[in-house]
C-alpha cells in the first residue's frame, strides 16, 4: 500500500451475521484488487476501521490469512462508531488502514501443543489463528481450545462451535457462567475446563484472551499448573488512533500497544510499566 | 555543504525579507491585536517584530495544526472516495528562538521514524527556519539545561545573531543556502571579528543564565528506573488542573487524535491536538481506563519527556527549555518544578 500513512482502503461489506444480541461479524473485501493483493497479515494483526463520518478504530481480524480473499472481523457494539458500523449492511462501503501490529508467531508455534482459552468477546482474535492452525492442522501437535461466555447467547460463532466439536483435529469444550433453560453443557468460569483436558505445560504454547478479570484467573491458574511465563501469550488493548505508534494513545511507557503488541507474553507483559 | 557565515546590515534586512515575500509565505513574530507577540504569517518585512521574548503558542502550528486537515471523504451513489490532502506551501520561519528550532528538529525526527508521516515531512521539508540567537536570556527560559540554547551550533537553516549594526547570518543547510540566494548582493562574508564576536556573545548569554534550574540529569535516573513514588505522582497531580495547556504550549508535544468533520456525505477527517493529562485519552469503549489516576498522567507525561527510554528512542530530552509550561500552568507542574521534585523525592517539602 502506499506510504500515505493515513489514507484508508475502500473495503466492502460482503456480509453481515448476527453473533449475539449485540455482536456482529463483518465479511470485508476491498474494493480495489490491488488492495486486496496487498493485504497480507498475521493471525492477531488489526486494522483501524473507518464508518466514514464517526472516524476509525481498531478491530482484530477474526479470520485466518490461509484464506485471503476476504477478511472478518468480530464487532461489540460498544460506542458511536460501533453503533454507526451495526446500522451497515452488505454493500455498505468502509475504510481499512493496516495491518497493524506484531501478530502472533504462528511460524514459531510449529511443532508444539497449543492450548486456546477464550472468553466472551476474546475468540475472535484467537480464532484467527485457530483457524490458521486448523487449515495447516499437520505442523502442530495437540490442538486444545476452551471457550466459556456468560450465557448461551453469548457465545460467538455457535455454528463454527459446533464443528469444532466433531472435529477429530482439535479438542474443544466449552462452559458458560449461567446456563439457560436447555443448556446441558458445562457450567462454570473457564478454569473449571482446566480439569477436563490434559495439560502439557512443557511443550504447550497458551494463548489467552478474553475480558480482564478472565485473564486474570486463567492465567495465574496456568502459572500454578506449571506454565512459564514465555509460554502464556495475550493480546492488549488500548484507546488507539493511529495505529502506527504516532499518536501516543496506546503507549505503556515507551512501548506501544499498537506496533510492538498488540500480542505479548506474559514475560513482556510483566516488563510493561507504565 | 560547507557551511558559511554572512552578514547583512539592519537596514538590508526589510529587502531581503521582501525576496523572500515575492516567493514564500513568511511567518514571523508579530504584533498581535492585544499587544502581545504571535507567530503569524506576514504581508510586509515591516510587520516581523525583533525585540521580542517568545510568543506563548510555538511556532509548531505551521508543522502541525491544532486541526490538521488529512484526507478528504466522500459518499454518495457511487460509493466512497478518500484523498489525501497536501499542504505543499513553500514556508519561511523568521525569527523563531533557537529553542523553538530544536523543537522543530525533535518533532521531525520523531515524524520520520518507520512509518514515515508523509505529511508532515512534506511541510517539514518546504519550511525554511531563519532563527535569531538570544544574546540575552529570557526570564523563564532554561535551555541551557537541554541542550537547546540560547545559541545553536547545528541543525539550523539560517542563524542570525545581532551584531548591534548588522546581523551575522550563518548558513547550515541548502535551504538556508536557497534563502539568501535570491538576495544574495544584500550579504558580504563575514570577518573574523565578527564570528569571533558571536562566539564571545554566546559565551556570555550562558553566563546570565546564572546556575543551572532544571537537571535533567538526575531526574532522567530516576524516571527511568522507576523510581518516583506513586505517592508523590499522586501529590503533584493535586496541583495540576488537566487544562492540557502545557501540551498545547509544548514545542514538543505532538500527541493527537482523529476526527471526521463535516456531514452529508462529505467529510475531511482531521488530526486534532490531543493531551495525555485528560482522562479521556485513555478511556476506552468498553469504559476501562487504564490510567484513570490523575498521577498516572502526570507520570506519563514527564515519562515521555525526561526517561532515558525515550531518550534513546528520540536523541535528546522532550524539552526544549523554552520556558513556556512554567508560564502557562495554572497550578505549578511545569517542567522545572517537577524535575525539582523527582530529583529531591518531595513536593513543596513534602
Amino acid at each position: 500500500m502506499d506510504n500515505d500513512v493515513f489514507l484508508p482502503h475502500i473495503a466492502r461489506i460482503d456480509a453481515v451475521r448476527d453473533e449475539t444480541p449485540d455482536t456482529k461479524t463483518f465479511t470485508l473485501r476491498f474494493r480495489e484488487p490491488e488492495d486486496s493483493k496487498a493485504f497480507r497479515f498475521l493471525p492477531g494483526q488489526f486494522v483501524e476501521l473507518s464508518v466514514f463520518g464517526c472516524g476509525e478504530a481498531p478491530f482484530c481480524i477474526a479470520s485466518s490469512p490461509t484464506r485471503p480473499e476476504t477478511f472478518e472481523t468480530t464487532i461489540r457494539r460498544t460506542g458511536t462508531l460501533t453503533d454507526a458500523l451495526h446500522q451497515l449492511g452488505a454493500g455498505a462501503e468502509v475504510g481499512i488502514r493496516g495491518p497493524f501490529g506484531n501478530g502472533f508467531d504462528v511460524e514459531g508455534a510449529r511443532g508444539k501443543d497449543l492450548l486456546f482459552v477464550a472468553g466472551g468477546i476474546g475468540l475472535p482474535p484467537l480464532r484467527s489463528l485457530i483457524r490458521n492452525v486448523l487449515d495447516e492442522r499437520d505442523r502442530f501437535r495437540n490442538v486444545t481450545v476452551l471457550y466459556g461466555a456468560r450465557t448461551p447467547v453469548d457465545l460467538v460463532y455457535k455454528d463454527e462451535l459446533k464443528e469444532w466439536e466433531t472435529d477429530t483435529g482439535v479438542e474443544f469444550h466449552i462452559t458458560v457462567d449461567n446456563g439457560l433453560p436447555g443448556w446441558t453443557g458445562n457450567v462454570g468460569m473457564v478454569p473449571v475446563l482446566f480439569t477436563k483436558t490434559t495439560l502439557r505445560p512443557e511443550s504447550t504454547l497458551a494463548y489467552v484472551c478474553g475480558p480482564p478479570i478472565m485473564i486474570k484467573f486463567v492465567v495465574q491458574d496456568l502459572f500454578m499448573r506449571g506454565f512459564k511465563e514465555e509460554s502464556v501469550i495475550s493480546t492488549l488493548e488500548r484507546m488507539m488512533q493511529c495505529g502506527i505508534g504516532k499518536c501516543n494513545h496506546c503507549a505503556i511507557g515507551h512501548r506501544y500497544v499498537c506496533r510492538d503488541g498488540p500480542v505479548f507474553n506474559y514475560k513482556q507483559i510483566r516488563e510493561l510499566v507504565e | 555543504m560547507q557551511p558559511h557565515v554572512l552578514t547583512i546590515r539592519k537596514r538590508d534586512v526589510t529587502r531581503w525579507l521582501a525576496r523572500l515575500l515575492e516567493t514564500r509565505e513568511v511567518i514571523a513574530p508579530t504584533l498581535g491585536p492585544c499587544g502581545e507577540i504571535v507567530f503569524s504569517e506576514v504581508r510586509a518585512a515591516e510587520q516581523v517584530v525583533w525585540d521580542f521574548e517568545n510568543p506563548l503558542p510555538p511556532p509548531k502550528q505551521f508543522l502541525l495544526p491544532q486541526t490538521d486537515p488529512i484526507v478528504r471523504i466522500q459518499v454518495n451513489g457511487h460509493g466512497a472516495q478518500v484523498e489525501p490532502i497536501h499542504d505543499g506551501r513553500q514556508r519561511v520561519l523568521f525569527n523563531v528562538r533557537p529553542c523553538d528550532v530544536k523543537g522543530i528538529a525533535f518533532l521531525t525526527r520523531m515524524h520520520e521514524m518507520e512509518p514515515a508521516d508523509a505529511s508532515y515531512l512534506r511541510r517539514a521539508e518546504n519550511l525554511t527556519v531563519i532563527s535569531l540567537a538570544c544574546n540575552t536570556p529570557c526570564q523563564l527560559g532554561f535551555c541551557v539545561c537541554s541542550d537547546s540554547g540560547p545559541f545553536l551550533n547545528s541543525g539550523h537553516d539560517i542563524q542570525l545573531t545581532d551584531l548591534g549594526q548588522k546581523y551575522l547570518a550563518e548558513i547550515g543547510s541548502a535551504k538556508g543556502e536557497g534563502s539568501v540566494a535570491d538576495a544574495a548582493s544584500l550579504f558580504d562574508p563575514a570577518t573574523e571579528d565578527e564570528v569571533a564576536q558571536r562566539k564571545k556573545l554566546e559565551a556570555e548569554a550562558k553566563e546570565r543564565f546564572g546556575e543551572e534550574t532544571c537537571h535533567f540529569a538526575s531526574a532522567m535516573r530516576r524516571v527511568s528506573t522507576r523510581r518516583v513514588d506513586d505517592a508523590l505522582w499522586e501529590r503533584m497531580s493535586d496541583w495540576c488542573l488537566e487544562c492540557g495547556a502545557c501540551n498545547f504550549i509544548c514545542p514538543t508535544c505532538y500527541c493527537f487524535s482523529v476526527k471526521d468533520r463535516g456531514g452529508d456525505g462529505t467529510w475531511t477527517r482531521c488530526r486534532t491536538w490531543d493531551s495525555c493529562q485528560y482522562a479521556a485519552f485513555t478511556l476506552e469503549a468498553s469504559g476501562h481506563n487504564p490510567r484513570a489516576q490523575h498521577g498516572e498522567r502526570v507520570k506519563r507525561r514527564f515519562f515521555h519527556k525526561v526517561s532515558a527510554q525515550y531518550y534513546v528512542r528520540d536523541g535528546m530530552t522532550g524539552c526544549v527549555g523554552c520556558g513556556r509550561c512554567v508560564k502557562v500552568c495554572l497550578g505549578t507542574t511545569d517542567m522545572p518544578a517537577v524535575v525539582a521534585a523527582i530529583r529531591k523525592g518531595a513536593w513543596h517539602g513534602q
